[in-house]
């Protein structure tokens, strides 16, 4: 498991095809041998079933024995074994294959996503992308094992069953291969309208699934809007629309393949009339019953087969498709460099500014120092840019002036440096779908309690019935908001970082927690800078420094001058109070 | 219990496959045709060709005519497969839309009660999965199943006819070969319910992924996270590895069985042995017709498995569906009563007297309560979370029924009210906006035609939100979409829908939590510009005390009732 994990992501091209089959040399030679096996012995049918009814005849004749019959049935089915044997050999590995291919290709497509930034997924929609793409790979994988398996099910079985009538009757085989073509090549015609209609049945769906998870979750809504019959209305159109266009993607799927398999077997007529002359002494060669059984079983095979073709065609293109789109993602997965831990140091901000393209500047001119261990509050109205300033530290969005750590410049680091000095933590608590403990740690081995502790989140916890091993459900979703806001900072507490940048992190909770948990933030990172933005105004009192912004101006000054000196200030420190007598208890 | 649902769920599937049934009599008789059509004739071919290897070996050429026979056979069975897979698409089809709009009207008869307790993603799943369940139960289920009972039947009884030892052992084999089937059959699906687990954490991994991403590169973790990654599609990659290992056996031991078979039976039928000759003994073409209908008696006996397992799944689609379609209904409205209280005068807009209300019979959220409300007058209902602020507005909506006690509207009896004669009475100002899919424009109407989209820019204007709009793109035919607005205009888009088609009464429903300064002004702006002569009850905020009126207190119901 191990070692296929590791081909997947260590191919050398994971961009080139060809590398997933060069990968999996072992198992494609036992393909390969398996699959000759298979598709050459699979004329073994029809030959020995054509040779019994004919040893039958012969003993009614009294021209063979019993025993002729019974050594022809041990060979028959000793031969059956061996071809079926393989067969389930083919099958199986040629799914492995598959297997592997899908596995290489999801983890290859995972590690490309998990090293893409914030912005470029954001902007570019490349997470959608992404997600779409790790879909396609098992459209991808699917599409190279039916591939694979068409090689040899219609490539090899075709050219052995073509040798085969040939050698009982050249110019009958001929005459009956005529008709395989011409179903062959209607099935191909029929792609096009067979892509366009299930393309259009499959838009179609999927805004009937959008009609019906807007009426279902918009109920309530529209009912106290008086509009539901409206939108049932709606909701019957798209309900026709997809009656309709369903029915026409299906005509074309399912009720052609009788179609083509008719028209590949109007050869019979042929192989029943000629070989029955042949069978008579008076056609183009000599046969006896069991050849001109054989001939018409192996026929309707080919026939059966090759209209199988058009349907692996399909799956190809298919895969096709799918790679198209996954390839641009599938490069090399970037090593990943450990980050570097830090001492504490001073934190220079110089000529500081944000300005986003067209617009009039969010902040300019900010100059601040922190020195180690101090904690900072910013606060300002909402949009007022406290939050880009702290994105900026992440390396996020383009800035003017300098942010600068120990004399060194942040937007000059590389990244895994940069994180090593900067410790986030925005509005959202990005929590994983995992337990307590992997949400603290994210993978690391230590003892999680420490750190729950600190965040006023041990009794919670403890008084769960799996403790830290407690799942906690997409996006912490089994956690309370203010549970949430806690286990995020504990986890961002873990990473023993000399800054922290902490965006609104008490908002769901109550005063006395945030004094509590805030206490018990200063006590274990003393040495740390603490940068704490938000416009909750609680604990702006124990600030060293206070950034007051303000229509693109910062004030830079300290809780108590402000509050003497700047009325918006104050305002601000009085609404917030206001607001923290609204929250409900 | 459990069986009574089973009854319940048939006899509501019964009811939509029979009235599609009944609507479309010719296609139903042309499905039932074209199913015996293609079995029976599917059958013939090998008699034919019994016919001819007789007559070749007896040293007697057979007639063209025989040939040809042979081909039309072929080709009448593809025709008549053909024809049978469009009529069940188109039936297939019929039957879904049936069901679908079966549940849509459901929903608009059910109470608001059930509405809101309902998980609306299962509800959602109800009218996509489980309808599609259903359909497979009618085609790939019953109806395949019976063709495929039909054919097993046939081959065994023309068998039968031709080698009477031949069917005795298929009478021992096919058993054993039905058993082998399920038995693979239901391990695959337990390995496939394995592998969607898997796959539900796989593909939920991507999106957390994103979402997180920030964290993620914060933190370093991206490795870790890559080894998540890894045991999820580890753990997918065994559980396939596992269907792989049942798909690729299946068919190798079912051909294999079917050459053992033949082989006996040609051994046998050779044996000099009179007394075997009498049961096992047949003709040259007869044994060429037997192997033919060996190979083909295997096929419908695989597919009576699959379709054993497909009606399992979906009776548990159409017991759910059941469910749901089964539920209390909501209580008759009077039509025009919305239209009797527009046009009332010298009545109180609001009018609760006596009221008494509990969600279910243990709890009960308002007791005797009693409130009169002049038009034009604004009242701040306050008190504590749970004390029945956001009950009142739904009782006062129509959306539930009090337990005692009488709500009118403008003289006339809230719950009477008729859905759709209510956005001229109310404009109700969610706590969270709901996005309907759609354009900005959309979003106000909430595609009501009566709402003109002068009304609708008049709203906006009203909400301060028109010049906002203008700026995009595509001003008011911009599609809408998360983080198109900010979260104060998602209010004051709310305020603008509320307000669009002019209503009496305005309930705001604790809207400005969550803002800052400057925008709860602009807000606040607007919830003045839309109260301007209206009936206005809020839920308490902390700006309550700027729009003024009267403060009406709610006091907790629970320790009283207890």
């Amino acid at each position: 498991m191990k070692k296929s994990s590791s081909a997947g992501t260590g191919l050398t091209h994971p961009e080139k095809i060809t590398s997933y089959f060069s990968a999996q040399r072992p198992i494609l030679l036992v393909i390969t041998i398996t699959g000759l096996v298979y598709n050459i012995g699979l004329l073994a049918g029809p030959y020995y079933e054509g040779q019994m009814a004919q040893c039958l005849l012969d003993i009614s004749r009294g021209e063979a024995a019993f025993q002729d019959m019974l050594h022809l049935v041990l060979t028959y089915l000793l031969v059956i074994f061996l071809v079926q044997g393989s067969r389930f050999c083919k099958r199986f590995y040629v799914r492995r294959f598959a297997n592997n291919t899908a596995r290489s290709m999801k983890e290859i497509l995972y590690g490309n996503l998990v090293h893409h930034s914030k912005q470029e997924l954001d902007a570019q929609g490349a997470g959608n992308l992404i997600t779409k793409a790790v879909s396609d790979a098992d459209d991808c994988a699917e599409g190279m094992r039916k591939f694979t398996t068409e090689l040899f099910d219609t490539g090899v079985a075709l050219i052995s069953y073509t040798f085969f009538l040939l050698s009982y009757d050249w110019r009958l085989a001929l005459l009956c291969l005529l008709f395989p073509p011409v179903s062959y090549i209607l099935a191909d015609r029929m792609k096009v309208p067979v892509q366009r209609t299930g393309q259009a049945a499959k838009e179609s769906s999927g805004r009937l699934s959008s009609a019906t998870l807007d009426r279902v979750f918009g109920a309530l809504t529209y009912r106290v809007f008086g509009c539901e019959q409206a939108r049932n209305q709606d909701y019957e159109d798209h309900l026709a629309d997809y009656e309709q266009k369903g029915i026409r993607a299906n005509l074309f799927v399912l009720a052609m393949p009788p179609i083509y398999q008719v028209i590949s077997l109007v050869s019979v007529i042929f192989i029943l009339w000629f070989g029955g002359r042949n069978v008579m002494g008076t056609g183009w060669t000599t046969w006896d019953v069991a050849a001109f059984t054989a001939f018409l079983s192996s026929y309707t095979k080919l026939a059966v087969k090759s209209s199988h073709a058009a349907k692996l065609f399909n799956a190809v293109q298919k895969a096709q498709v799918s790679w198209r789109r996954i390839k641009p993602f599938l490069t090399k997965v970037p090593e990943e460099p450990a980050i570097p831990a830090k001492d504490p140091g001073t934190l220079r901000v110089r000529d500081f500014g944000i300005t986003f393209p067209g617009q009039a500047p969010l902040v300019s001119g900010l100059s601040f120092t922190a020195a180690p261990g101090e904690a900072i509050g910013v606060t300002g109205p909402v949009a007022c840019g406290k939050s880009a300033l702290g994105q900026a530290f992440l390396g996020e969005i383009p800035y003017a002036g300098t942010i600068s750590w120990n004399g060194q410049d942040l937007s000059g680091l590389a990244p895994e440096v940069r994180n090593g000095i900067v410790g986030y933590l925005g509005h959202d608590p990005e929590l994983f779908d995992g337990t307590i403990e992997d949400n603290v740690l994210l993978g690391k081995k230590e003892d999680v309690w420490p750190y729950l502790k600190a965040v006023c989140l041990d009794k919670e916890v403890q008084a769960m019935e799996e403790g830290i091993q407690t799942r906690i459900g997409p996006s912490g979703n089994r956690l309370s908001g203010g549970q949430q806001k806690r286990l995020a900072l504990a986890r961002t507490l873990a990473l023993h970082r000399p800054l922290y940048v902490l965006d609104d992190p008490f908002s769901a909770l109550d005063r006395n927690t945030e004094q509590q948990i805030f206490a018990n933030l200063r006590a274990q990172c003393k040495g740390s800078t603490l940068l704490y933005l938000s416009h909750r105004m609680e604990l702006f009192p124990q600030m060293d420094q206070v950034l007051l912004f303000q229509g693109g101006r910062v004030i830079v000054s300290t809780h108590a001058a402000l509050l003497s000196d700047s009325p918006e200030y104050a305002q601000l420190v009085a609404l917030s109070r206001g607001k923290g007598e609204d929250h409900e208890a | 219990m459990k069986r009574e649902h089973q009854n319940r769920a048939v006899n509501y599937g019964l009811r939509s496959i029979g009235a599609t049934m009944r609507h479309h009599l010719l296609l139903t008789l042309g499905v039932a045709l074209a199913i015996a059509g293609a079995v029976i004739t599917g059958l013939l071919p090998p008699l034919i060709l019994e016919k001819a290897v007789n007559l070749l070996s007896a040293g007697e050429m057979f007639p063209f005519s025989l040939a040809l026979a042979y081909f039309g056979l072929l080709f009448v069975a593809g025709l008549l497969e053909s024809c049978k897979q469009a009529l069940l698409t188109v039936f297939g089809q019929k039957i879904t839309r049936e069901l679908r709009h079966e549940l849509c009207q459901k929903l608009t008869l059910l109470p608001a009660g059930v509405l809101s307790m309902q998980d609306a993603g299962a509800v959602s799943s109800r009218f996509v999965s489980d309808v599609d369940t259903v359909e497979n139960l009618f085609d790939d289920g019953v109806v395949s199943m019976i063709a495929d009972l039909v054919q097993v039947v046939s081959i065994f009884v023309i068998l039968f006819s031709r080698n009477r030892g031949l069917s005795l052992l298929l009478l021992v084999v096919l058993p054993l070969v039905f058993w082998y089937t399920r038995h693979v059959q239901k391990r695959t699906l337990r390995a496939q319910v394995d592998n969607r687990r898997a796959l539900a954490n796989v593909t939920g991994l991507i999106p957390e992924t994103i979402r997180n991403i920030r964290t993620i590169h914060n933190s370093g973790s991206a490795s870790w996270m890559r080894t998540r990654y890894g045991r999820y599609v580890g753990d997918s990659y065994r559980a396939i590895e596992q269907t792989n290992f049942f798909d690729a056996i299946y068919s190798p031991i079912i051909l294999l069985t079917n050459a053992v078979v033949v082989g006996i039976v040609m051994l046998l039928s050779a044996s000099g042995n009179p007394e075997i000759q009498s049961f096992f003994g047949m003709q040259v073409g007869t044994a060429v017709a037997v192997i033919s209908y060996i190979s083909q008696i295997f096929t419908p006996l695989e597919n009576i498995g699959m379709e054993i397992q497909t009606i399992q799944s979906a009776l548990a689609g159409l017991t759910r569906i059941n469910e749901f379609l089964g539920q209390e209904e909501t209580w008759k409205k009077v039509p025009g009563t919305g239209r009797a209280a527009l046009s009332a005068t010298d009545v109180p807009a609001v009018a609760v007297q006596d009221v008494t209300f509990g969600y279910n019979s243990e709890e009960t959220v308002l007791r005797n309560f009693s409130l009169t409300v002049r038009p034009g007058e604004t009242v701040t209902l306050t008190g504590r979370t749970g004390a029945g602020k956001s009950t009142l507005f739904r009782l006062l909506l129509g959306l539930y029924r009090p337990d005692a006690g009488q709500i009118r509207i403008f003289g006339q009896e809230a719950a009477g009210i008729p859905d759709n004669e209510k956005r001229a009475l109310f404009g109700y100002v969610e706590q969270n906006f709901r996005m309907v899919p759609g354009t900005v424009l959309d979003q106000i109407t909430l595609f009501d035609d009566g709402i003109t989209r002068e009304m609708a820019e008049e709203a906006a204007k009203t909400a301060e939100l028109d010049a906002v709009i203008r700026q995009l793109p595509k001003g008011y035919d911009t599609p809408c979409r998360e983080g198109l607005f900010s979260q104060g205009q998602w209010q004051l888009l709310s305020i603008a829908r509320a307000i669009a088609a002019s209503p009496r009464i305005l309930l705001l429903d604790e809207i400005t939590a969550n803002l800052d300064a400057a925008t709860e002004e602009t807000v606040l702006k607007a919830i003045k510009n839309a109260a301007g002569g209206r009936t206005v009850l809020s839920i308490s905020h902390r700006l309550s005390a700027s729009l003024g009126g009267r403060q009406i207190a709610l006091a907790p119901e629970a320790g009283e009732s207890s």
